[in-house]
């Protein structure tokens, strides 16, 4: 009756969200008094299965179809079905990002199970089953209790900090009959923005609004961002603007990002674009305008003129790393 | 003379019957795309906990139709009606009756008819149930919804029907073409794009880049009343989740500002108080 | 004038010697929801197409006034009271206003749309035969076609009749050959079709004239420099034996005055409106300024001196909203009850704009009057800022002063408003004789110090209002009666009976709507709407007090004005109001809703 984990791999690399979902279900097998079984589909190799085993694992499963290697959301639903059936399990956990969407809830719906999206806390068992995530693009938080049987929970990365332990996993492939069916999704192209560092889960991110100026201008924020090793982000006039590609807009109808450090230059603050960000750990604003709403949601602020302050805060920066 | 038997309109003359016979018959051929909508505050909206922190204060609060549903589903869905690759749209909402005023702005911008199924659409499960059971027996070739809904930011109610009504489905969609019977389909992936196909019927969860944002015209909104608004009573479901209370975020601290002059202070700010360098 | 006549409609003037029962009005607060949805998508385009624009706009970018008409266009806003058969939506014309008002938050484009879907438009869907309204109305309607009007030249401006461009019909018949200069013309640069207002021969009066852009013998000039509205196309139109077919007269030979008086009345109840709809974005714009903007530590929001304007843009705003829809309902009313007459809807939208003339003057002089206010403290508010081109209240301040102008300066429109109210009162369609005696008689009996009936949440304002009416007639009859014909070149007194009236007008019309509105919701949803008539009625008082001395003491004399002083002071008296704490109430849901929220 484990706890069931669906970890996710990029090309036979296990990312550090993954742990943390390890780290989470253990922490809540330790609680009921019960194992960590993770699921993990496709081409990758033992040694980088054995560090599960370090988060709290206690076993991991390798459907080891290569087919799998893509995500196919009937495919995945399959294998961890199987797996869930395998283990008797009644908590399946997965992370809140876009393969834990496409399948979480498929497969709790299979499982007649409630489904906890973004959580943010370990569950509460006292009121019952209890998760707290945000709500409202996370101007609230609401606890959810789930009363089916069977619970998903649907883990927001960079929500707990990572320790290892120790532990050890044992290693055991699972075998899965596959249908046709199951790969009705066929890949026809995969573009991938290379040499840079991937927005979604990066924990330093340097972002631009209008108080840019320019595209022209925009070489200030990428050298900030190499010599913090961050990823880069825009406000959405910016990306309107086409001054920046469309995948680095942030806010209420971009991307939604969780980073340690959220450094936002030019961005005067308007609720559409707290929305995309408000759940960063630290906010930090530069802006010319001291009446800049965005200084009221920042742990830091700088009232400056960004291009001078960019080129000077990129310096103090190298100065810093040289000096580790 | 007698209406035409085939289509019910007023038959003017025999080249008339042909016209609308063979509008009849395209329209059977075209696709049958299902939105989903559903209604949320406005994104300016205060929250107000009221209850004991157990309700959301809906009174003084502009409802809106979900950014993602309207800008990116619904425009889709009623782009490829105007290119004439879909037939019939049709609307589905999980809400109340103070939601219609919200399904009749959708209605305003495009959508041949509106459902709403009457119950809460608190649990996601409840809400995909619903709409999996309503379009159950409809043979939509396509299903469409937002990437998640603004209020409860769950986004997990496409592929929850998908798997109910055990159809494919695409997430992250940020842009659709149909080709024949196959959707080609570009979704976000982590750190980039991908472009799948596959055959209909599909679900697909759109974001940015599937379409852009339309005002409604005085043609449409005029026609919102006349398009049809039917009510339908949701199949009796045991709920899997409950929300048992809210909470607002913790009054942030004061900012605290550094000498622009002084970026040292800053990095050792972040590195020492924040610890996030 | 104790009865409330529940007669639906009230006629034009009435108000004065009439009470109006607050069930019959209408008040925005009572939108329905496809008027809502129209509302909405005129918010969102200006959002979306011409607010992000409005440096470009003012610099009068090549094509883009155009193609913002035609995005215009496309969304239906042109054509939303023309009938369905020209290709409009037939909308009623309160949903027109609502339309208008919502785009008057357009700056430059605002009046651009005004003027072709008002005078641009309507001379040729009012006056045109069925040839002339389907070759051009369609068009017009969509966009197709952009529309100007010609009337003012150089050397006639209020004097619109006395123009000095003239026609002259060719030999073999065919054509009239127009000749003259128009001066500021809105829209000139791109409109299709012009309006043209001529004489033919050696007529009195002024004829109209359906002119295209491509007739032979019309040029343009450059455009005007202007203090604001600098993005709307303004230019002189040179016709030069301007070669247009006989089919394009427009209405009867010599009607031109006639039209053009009657387009003038849609016309300033509809500038009304949008000076309405732009004055809410300018309060919305201080109050989100007044609520960031930090000085001694604290957001200015906070100072009294601040809120004491917030309140009073907002209140006077309200104000001038409710006497807007007033009208508009009461037009509307009257043209139903036209149409069920008998008469043709062309008619019987004529008629009943004919009818409201003197409520669309004084609603056009208050409006705009208004607007001035609230962007002058809306610079005041802003600071530096408000002085500075980079922040939007600059443009709203030199943007909203032509609306004092034209359309009728507001001089014109006072004078006009007491003419019309003394003319219809000598034709024997206003009683206003009666009245004024029944006042005279009361000022010489003594005062009835009763406590009257039940006191109601509206008793003392209506009281008030009723004796605002009682202090008019008592000035008015005295000024007529003592001048008789010299009243017309009194100008001065003209103006003081025109301000009372006015005054008068938008008291009640806040009046009412507030009773109607506390009806729907409960007193207790309508606490700041209280407020802000109990302000309103409170200050108007003064003012009407101030209009009639100065009048009073201009023509009348001994016993006389001893005792008309002594009605005056009798019928301004109102209870002491706290307006501060009122208007410290109003600013303060203003500042929570961080909007204009009314």
């Amino acid at each position: 009756m484990s706890v069931i984990v669906f970890v996710e791999h990029d090309a036979g690399i296990i990312k550090k969200k993954n742990f943390e979902a390890v780290q989470y279900a253990s922490g809540i097998a330790q609680k009921i008094g019960t194992t960590v079984t993770t699921v993990i589909l496709g081409t990758i190799a033992d040694d980088e299965l054995k560090k599960l085993g370090e988060y709290g694992a206690q076993k991991v499963l390798h459907v080891e179809d290569s087919r799998l290697d893509e995500l196919h959301p009937r495919a995945y639903t399959s294998a961890l079905i199987a797996a869930v059936e395998k283990e008797g399990a009644k908590i399946f956990i997965a992370l809140n990002d876009i393969n834990g969407r496409a399948v979480a809830p498929r497969v709790s719906v299979k499982l007649k199970a409630g489904l906890v999206a973004g959580a943010l806390s370990y569950p509460d068992t006292d009121k019952g089953f209890v998760i707290k995530k945000a709500v409202y693009s996370g101007k609230a938080f609401a606890y959810v209790n789930i009363t089916s049987d069977v619970k998903v929970i649907m883990l927001m990365p960079n929500t707990f900090p990572l320790a290892k332990t120790e532990g050890k996993a044992v290693i055991e492939k699972l075998a899965v009959n596959f249908g046709d069916k199951d790969f009705g999704i066929k890949i026809k192209e995969v573009s991938k923005v290379t040499g840079e560092i991937a927005l979604a889960d990066a924990p330093l991110v340097v972002s631009g609004g209008r108080g840019m100026k320019g595209p022209e201008n925009w070489y200030l924020i990428e050298n900030l961002a190499k010599e913090l090793g961050a990823a880069t982000a825009c406000s959405r006039p910016v990306s309107d603007a086409g001054w920046r590609p469309h995948h680095e807009h942030v806010g209420q109808t971009g991307g939604t990002i969780r980073p340690d450090l959220y450094i936002a230059v030019g961005i005067s603050g308007a609720i559409q674009h707290l929305a995309g960000v408000n759940g960063s750990k630290t906010i930090v604003v530069i802006n010319r305008d001291p009446e800049a709403p965005f200084f009221k949601a920042a742990n830091y602020g700088v009232v400056g003129d960004a291009m001078e302050v960019l080129p000077r805060l990129s310096e103090a920066v190298k100065k810093f790393k040289q000096h580790k | 003379m007698p209406p035409c038997v085939l289509c019910g309109k007023n038959i003017r003359n025999v080249h008339n019957v042909f016209t609308q016979y063979a509008e009849l018959l395209k329209k059977e051929s075209q696709m049958k795309i299902l939105v989903c909508i559903s209604q949320v505050p406005d994104t300016s909206t205060k929250v107000v906990l009221k209850d004991n922190n157990t309700t959301v204060e809906s009174a003084g609060v502009t409802y809106i139709i979900n950014p993602y549903d309207e800008w990116y589903g619904l425009i889709r869905a009623i782009e490829l009606k105007e290119s004439g690759i879909a037939g019939e749209i049709d609307l589905v909402t999980v809400g109340k009756a103070t939601t219609e005023p919200v399904i009749r702005k959708a209605l305003a911008l495009g959508g041949d008819k509106a459902v709403r199924i009457d119950a809460e659409s608190t649990d996601p499960y409840l809400t995909a149930a619903y709409i999996a059971g309503y379009a159950k027996s409809m043979n939509y070739d396509l299903i469409l919804c937002g990437k998640e809904s603004i209020d409860y930011n769950n986004g997990t109610v496409g592929s929850m029907i998908a798997g109910l009504l055990d159809i494919e489905y695409i997430g992250f969609a940020t842009g659709i073409h149909i080709e024949g019977t196959t959707a080609i389909v570009k979704r976000e992936i982590e750190g980039g794009e991908e472009t799948d196909s596959c055959s209909l019927p599909l679900v697909i969860s759109c974001q940015k880049g599937v379409a852009e944002a339309r005002i409604p015209n005085m043609r449409g909104i005029m026609a919102a009343r006349t398009r049809p608004l039917e009510v339908v009573s949701p199949a009796v479901i045991e709920p899997v989740t409950t929300i048992l209370s809210y909470e607002l975020p913790p009054a942030k601290a004061g900012v605290k500002l550094v000498d622009p002059a002084d970026m040292d202070q800053l990095v050792d700010l972040l590195h020492s108080e924040a610890k996030v360098i | 004038m104790n009865d409330v006549e529940n007669v639906k409609a009230i006629k034009g003037g009435e108000f004065l010697i009439r009470e109006t029962n607050a069930e019959s009005v209408f008040i925005p607060e009572e939108w329905n929801e496809e008027q809502l949805m129209i509302a909405e998508t005129c918010t969102n385009f200006l959002a979306q197409h011409v607010t992000p624009n409005l440096n470009r706009i003012d610099a009068q970018e090549e094509g883009l006034m155009s193609h913002l008409m035609d995005e215009a266009g496309a969304l239906g806003l042109l054509g939303i009271s023309v009938p369905e058969e020209y290709g409009g939506f037939g909308k009623d014309f309160k949903t027109s206003m609502l339309v208008t008002e919502k785009l008057g938050a357009g700056n430059s484009f605002s009046v651009a749309f005004s003027a072709h879907s008002g005078i641009g438009t309507l001379p040729i869907l009012y006056y045109g035969n069925d040839a002339q309204k389907q070759k051009y109305i369609p068009k017009l309607a969509s966009g197709e076609w952009k529309g100007a009007y010609c009337l003012t030249e150089p050397g006639s401006g209020s004097d619109a009749n006395s123009g000095k461009a003239r026609a002259k019909l060719t030999e073999d018949g065919k054509y009239y050959l127009i000749t003259g200069q128009k001066m500021w013309i809105t829209n000139a640069g791109f409109a299709d079709v012009f309006t043209v207002f001529a004489k033919i021969d050696n007529d009195e009066n002024l004829s109209a004239f359906i002119v295209e852009k491509d007739f032979e013998g019309l040029s343009l000039n450059t455009e005007e420099h202007k203090m604001g509205i600098k993005g709307s196309s303004t230019r002189q139109v040179f016709f030069n034996d301007c070669k247009v077919p006989v089919e394009n007269l427009l209405s009867e030979r010599q009607n031109g005055f006639k039209i053009a008086v009657n387009i003038l009345n849609i016309g300033r109840m509809k500038l009304g409106g949008g000076t309405v709809g732009a004055s809410k974005e300018v309060i919305t714009m201080a109050v989100k300024y007044a609520n960031e903007r930090e000085q001694f530590g604290r957001a200015i929001s906070k100072y009294g001196a601040i809120r004491h304007k917030l309140a009073q843009q907002a209140m006077l705003t309200y104000a001038a909203e409710s006497a807007v829809y007033r009208a508009s309902q009461n037009m509307e009313e009257a043209t139903e009850m036209m149409i069920e007459a008998g008469l043709n809807e062309t008619q019987a939208k004529l008629k009943g704009t004919e009818q409201f003339a003197i409520e669309a003057a004084i609603i056009k002089v208050h409006a705009s009057e208004v607007l001035d206010y609230v962007v002058d403290e809306g610079v005041q508010i802003y600071g530096g800022m408000g002085y500075s081109a980079e922040a939007p209240m600059e443009r709203a301040y030199r943007d909203s002063r032509i609306n004092r102008i034209f359309e009728g300066t507001n001089e014109i429109n006072r004078m006009l408003t007491v003419d019309m109210m003394l003319k219809r009162a000598m034709k024997g369609e206003l009683d206003l004789m009666g009245p004024a005696q029944k006042v005279a008689g009361e000022l010489m009996s003594i005062p009835d110090f009763s406590a009257g009936g039940e006191e109601g949440l509206f008793t003392k304002e209506k009281k008030y209002i009723a004796n605002f009416k009682k202090a008019i007639l008592m000035v008015a009859g005295a000024a007529v009666q003592k001048l008789m014909t010299q009243l017309a070149k009194e100008q001065e007194v003209l103006m003081n009976l025109a301000d009372m009236l006015i005054e008068l007008y938008v008291s009640e019309s806040l009046q009412l709507r507030v009773e109607k509105l506390v009806g729907l919701r409960g007193e207790d949803s309508c606490k700041e709407q209280l407020d802000m008539m109990r302000v309103y009625i409170n200050d108007a008082a003064e003012k009407i007090a101030r209009s009639g001395k100065e009048a009073l003491n201009s023509f009348a004399e001994g016993d006389e004005k001893r005792m008309m002083m002594m009605g005056l002071k009798r019928y301004t008296k109102t209870n002491d109001v706290n307006t501060t704490q009122a208007r410290r109430n109003i600013a303060a849901k203003l500042i929570t809703e961080n909007k204009y929220c009314f």
